[in-house]
């Protein structure tokens, strides 16, 4: 016992340590205590009422975008911007009336913004994209204008304006809309750009990047007299397109010609694809837009001149414009009918203008005598392929239609395509409540009719008779990037399907396309003396309620195809006069053969032949 | 008979917990009414009934004999190797640290009750050292004892448990009376280990020592937490804002302001004078532990309070320290305080213990 209690002495004073460290803790922690409440409270307290503390939010750049070459299309510029953070006392009515004579904009306007920013500790945008000369004179009231500020914020840029504007897409200032749905999503501020159209809206939870902030202290006028905290945005992820810049800026020289031309269109849609692997080389649509004019905030000038345009410019007429496919279709017509046996290559079928059960004739009134297949593929003769259409029938016409890619979507990373439309029995009792004649079929071999087509999945299917039966999906982008630049996601060729036709079948379409932009083709006099063989087909579409739509399509060279071309002219009249000169100048552009290599100059004035 | 044990309880220790847990119910409905204009029931109710239980529990526990425990070491030591085990190849994670395990609607945070554990098998082992804790060789045993469920616990990653195990065992230690100069050895050691350790701490643990050192270094990041925990104290002044007047708590600032950042709304809310009341009761527990530890004549209750307050005293320490800037980042909770059913169940039976080993000692006197 006596021994315990020894040990417990020496343990006693094992716990007197302990005491005072108990203490020493307690009066450590209070001395913080004191200090953070009673001697810098006031301070803090300034910080927390967010009377002294702004969150300047700073806009990350969004994800530029290259060609396939590396040059750059779509990128970022950095602007002037003047911000309003309300203050205590707010802003009065002498120093509104001053600032909107210094922006050059109504008074109404600036309340109507500070009002709706009213309740937001973020800054509000008053006037962005200013001049050095606005900025200066800005700068130099800054002390009479509280809460007023300037900041640079970079801003996307699209240097060549209206180029692939439906392709590219805009972008716009966030809005409620987008600020619900984007909630909890980091980096997300009162300034972030949202994409609106196009590729931007359709990658621009990559393209976007994160913005940044700041945090700083600011004195009773609003002016910052402090930075306290920093985050430093993350600029979006950049892209790789498979667009060819020259070819893209040829293929939009070659539309601004036709419309100039005054052959009375004003739509028109191009697309070049690679058919070995359903990459876009070029894509292109008219009438386009200046996308510049959102990003700075669009007046209302340029918004009329948009939106009261009847031939909606922000249509992306490549994917979203469904048009009948006209003698375009006599390539699927051909590939059945072959296929199925119904036509021999060698059959010849005799043209008297007129078909001998349904009485249709040739477009021009003509009467091309005895055909065979490739010959009447070249010509583009009427009467041959109804009696095709009639040996296959329209059940299995259509099955080769959808085989085709007809009638469902191709599936490229833009918003808005159109499935298209394939003829059939069911469509027509379904719609129309009305039984299928023989001159129902008539219409739909000839690409007629119900069928439609958008530009681009006539591309597609063009590509899959050049390349053999491939299926891809066509793409726009090849590969994004990490910030470091390394590879974040690359796009490979995706096959997604392959058409179940022999080869022999595909020659001998080839061999009629080839045809068309032979002497005795259609296309033959466009063509004439052009160093790389093409292969092609044109196409004149029934317009009701205006004149016809003209189609060109076609690949080259023929026997190695590169590039596949679909030209669409919206009541361009004949398919080889107004659609082809631009697929002719993207295929010059393309192989480098401008103004042919001979010296000899490329003669627009094609005599047309039949489509 | 209650009567006389209800004369033998130790009373202060009991309204101090009270009234912190109480305290406690206010703040977390404080905090998780964050700008949704009511109060969110569920969960104060949950820590409300957990408490209610635990009280019943412990009551009822602390006239049985604690000194029964020490044959429990063994198997208790065994079953916490199995539980933090568990946590690795069952749990779930949060937070980028997996703690969890998920028991039906329940999820049981392992190393809380592993502190409380460890605190019983280590009083148990060190039982049998008192006084004899004199060389590098005797402290081996204790050395590994404590050691594999420490680098268990930090390999959860949850550095804020194994520093609670490593000051238990330095209190216990302590009080063994080992050898001062030992002592001094292991803290040589520690400091010469440290840039080891660094090496082996995930990024997000560096980064919090980072920004401790320099909470400017990441403000929207890592350091967030420091700067607005600061704000919001420091903006408490002297009377504080009022209950569910915090701007910082309420506006969302102050993200986990339930659980691990509770302080910083205490600090905001209630002022300078609520912080030094809370403080108090604190100081009254940890007192009231220390009495009762001195006090013991058996060692191993005075191993057994000694370890218990000196978790107790470590958690404030830090948890407060964090909220008001002067400690890193780690994830250490307040007693009784911040929310969590598994760390309140474990505080109230630790309490429940010292309260045991204090009636014992009254009855042995009387």
């Amino acid at each position: 016992m006596l021994e315990a209690l020894m040990k417990k002495k020496n343990q006693d004073g094992r716990f007197r340590y302990l005491y005072w460290i108990v203490i020493f803790i307690f009066a450590a922690l209070i001395c913080r205590l004191v200090y953070l409440q009673l001697f810098e409270g006031s301070y803090y307290h300034g910080l927390a009422e967010g009377n002294r503390l702004r969150a300047i939010p700073i806009a990350a750049m969004r994800g530029v975008m290259y060609d396939r070459n590396g040059q750059i299309l779509v990128g970022s510029r950095p602007i002037f911007m003047v911000t309003y953070v309300p203050t205590k006392k707010g802003i009065s009515d002498a120093e509104l009336d001053s600032l909107a004579k210094l922006l050059n904009v109504p008074k109404e306007k600036l309340q109507e913004k500070i009002d709706k920013g009213k309740n937001s500790f973020e800054p509000t945008i008053l006037a962005q994209d200013l001049t050095q000369d606005i900025v200066t004179r800005v700068e130099e009231r800054r002390n009479d204008l509280p809460g007023v500020s300037v900041d640079v914020q970079p801003i996307r840029y699209y240097p060549y304006n209206s180029m692939a504007a439906q392709v590219f897409g805009y972008v716009g200032q966030i809005d409620e809309e987008d600020m619900k749905r984007l909630q909890g999503q980091e980096g997300v501020s009162s300034i972030t750009q949202i994409g609106r159209a196009g590729l931007e809206a359709y990658y621009d939870d990559l393209l976007r990047g994160k913005d940044g902030g700041r945090q700083v202290e600011v004195d009773a006028s609003g002016t910052p007299v402090k930075e306290m905290e920093r985050k430093n945005p993350v600029p979006g992820h950049n892209f790789h397109l498979t667009i060819d810049l020259n070819l893209q800026k040829a293929t939009e020289d070659a539309l601004d010609r036709q419309i100039a031309n005054g052959i009375g269109t004003h739509g028109i849609a191009a697309v070049a694809i690679d058919p070995n692997t359903g990459a876009v080389l070029a894509m292109a649509s008219r009438p386009s837009y200046n996308p510049n004019w959102f990003t700075r905030g669009i007046t209302e000038k340029e918004w009329a001149q948009i939106n009261n345009n009847p031939a909606h410019p922000m249509e992306n007429r490549v994917i979203a414009g469904e048009y009948p496919p006209g003698s375009t279709f006599k390539l699927i017509t051909g590939t059945a009918a072959l296929e199925l046996k119904k036509v021999t290559p060698d059959e010849m079928i005799f043209d008297s203008g007129r078909h001998w059960l349904v009485d249709m004739r040739n477009a021009g009134g003509e009467a091309l005598g005895w055909l065979n297949f490739t010959e009447a593929l070249a010509k583009s003769d009427n009467v041959y392929f109804y009696e095709l259409g009639r040996r296959v029938g329209i059940d299995k016409l259509a099955e080769y239609a959808r085989m085709f890619g007809m009638g469902k979507k191709t599936g490229i990373a833009l918003r808005g395509e159109a499935t298209g439309l394939v003829a059939s029995e069911e469509y027509k009792k379904k719609n129309f409540n009305q039984d299928w004649y023989l001159g129902d079929t008539f219409n739909s071999a000839i690409g007629q009719g119900f069928q439609l087509v958008t530009p681009l999945q006539a591309a597609m299917i063009v590509s899959e008779v050049a390349n053999g039966g491939i299926q891809y999906k066509p793409f726009l982008v090849s590969r994004i990037d990490n910030l470091d630049g390394t590879p974040y996601k690359i796009f490979a060729p995706e096959q997604v399907g392959t058409l179940p036709v022999s080869k022999s079948t595909l020659d001998l379409v080839r061999e009629g396309m080839r045809n068309v932009a032979e002497e005795s083709g259609t296309a033959g006099s466009l063509f004439a003396g052009f160093p790389i063989q093409v292969a092609g087909k044109t196409g004149t579409a029934e317009n009701f309620g205006g004149a016809d739509h003209a189609w060109f399509v076609a690949y080259a060279p023929f026997d190695h195809p590169r590039i596949v071309i679909a030209v669409l002219t919206e009541q361009g009249g004949f398919g080889a006069l107004a659609s082809g000169p631009v697929a002719k100048s993207m295929l010059e552009e393309f192989f480098q053969v401008g103004a042919y290599a001979d010296g000899k100059s490329p003669a627009h004035d094609a005599k047309d032949k039949k489509n | 008979m209650f009567k006389r044990e209800w004369k033998n309880l130790d009373k202060v220790m009991l309204f101090s917990t009270i009234l912190i847990v109480c305290c406690s119910l206010c703040i977390i409905g404080s905090a998780t009414h964050i700008n949704k204009g009511v109060i969110n029931y569920d969960f104060v109710a949950k820590q409300g009934g957990a408490f209610v239980l635990n009280l019943l529990i412990v009551l009822f526990f602390s006239r049985f004999d604690y000194t029964r425990l020490k044959h429990f070491a063994k198997p208790l030591y065994v079953l916490n190797l199995l539980f933090l085990l568990a946590v690795m190849f069952v749990g779930t994670s949060a937070l980028g640290a997996q703690r969890w395990i998920q028991v039906g609607p329940i999820t049981i945070q392992p190393s809380e009750f592993s502190k409380l554990i460890m605190i019983i098998c280590t009083a148990a082992l060190l039982s049998d050292k008192v006084d004899k804790l004199n060389s590098f060789k005797s402290l081996l045993p204790v050395g590994l004892f404590v050691g594999i469920p420490f680098l268990l616990v930090l390999k959860q990653p949850d550095l804020g448990t194994s520093l609670v195990f490593l000051a238990i065992t330095l209190g216990m230690l302590f009080v063994a009376n080992i050898k001062l100069s030992l002592l001094r050895n292991i803290f040589a050691a520690g400091v010469v280990l440290a840039p080891i350790g660094w090496h082996f701490m995930k990024d997000y643990q560096k980064s919090r020592i980072l920004v401790f050192l320099d909470p400017n270094a990441d403000p929207f990041g890592a350091g967030y937490h420091i700067i607005q925990s600061k704000i919001a104290i420091g903006s408490g002044e002297l009377f504080g804002k009022g209950l569910f007047q915090g701007t910082q708590s309420q506006l969302n600032f102050l993200p986990e302001n339930h659980t691990d950042f509770i302080f910083s709304v205490i600090g905001e809310e209630l002022g300078f004078m609520g912080c030094i009341v809370i403080l108090f009761l604190y100081f009254l527990l940890i007192y009231r532990g220390l009495v009762t530890a001195k006090e013991c004549k058996d060692p191993f209750g005075m191993l057994l309070a000694t370890g218990i307050v000196s978790m107790w005293a470590f958690q404030v320490l830090v948890n407060v320290g964090m909220t008001c800037g002067i400690m890193p980042v780690t994830g250490i909770p307040l007693p009784f305080m911040s929310y969590g059913v598994s760390a309140l169940t474990t505080n109230m039976l630790a309490m429940g213990l010292l309260m045991s080993i204090y009636m014992r000692q009254q009855t042995m006197i009387f």
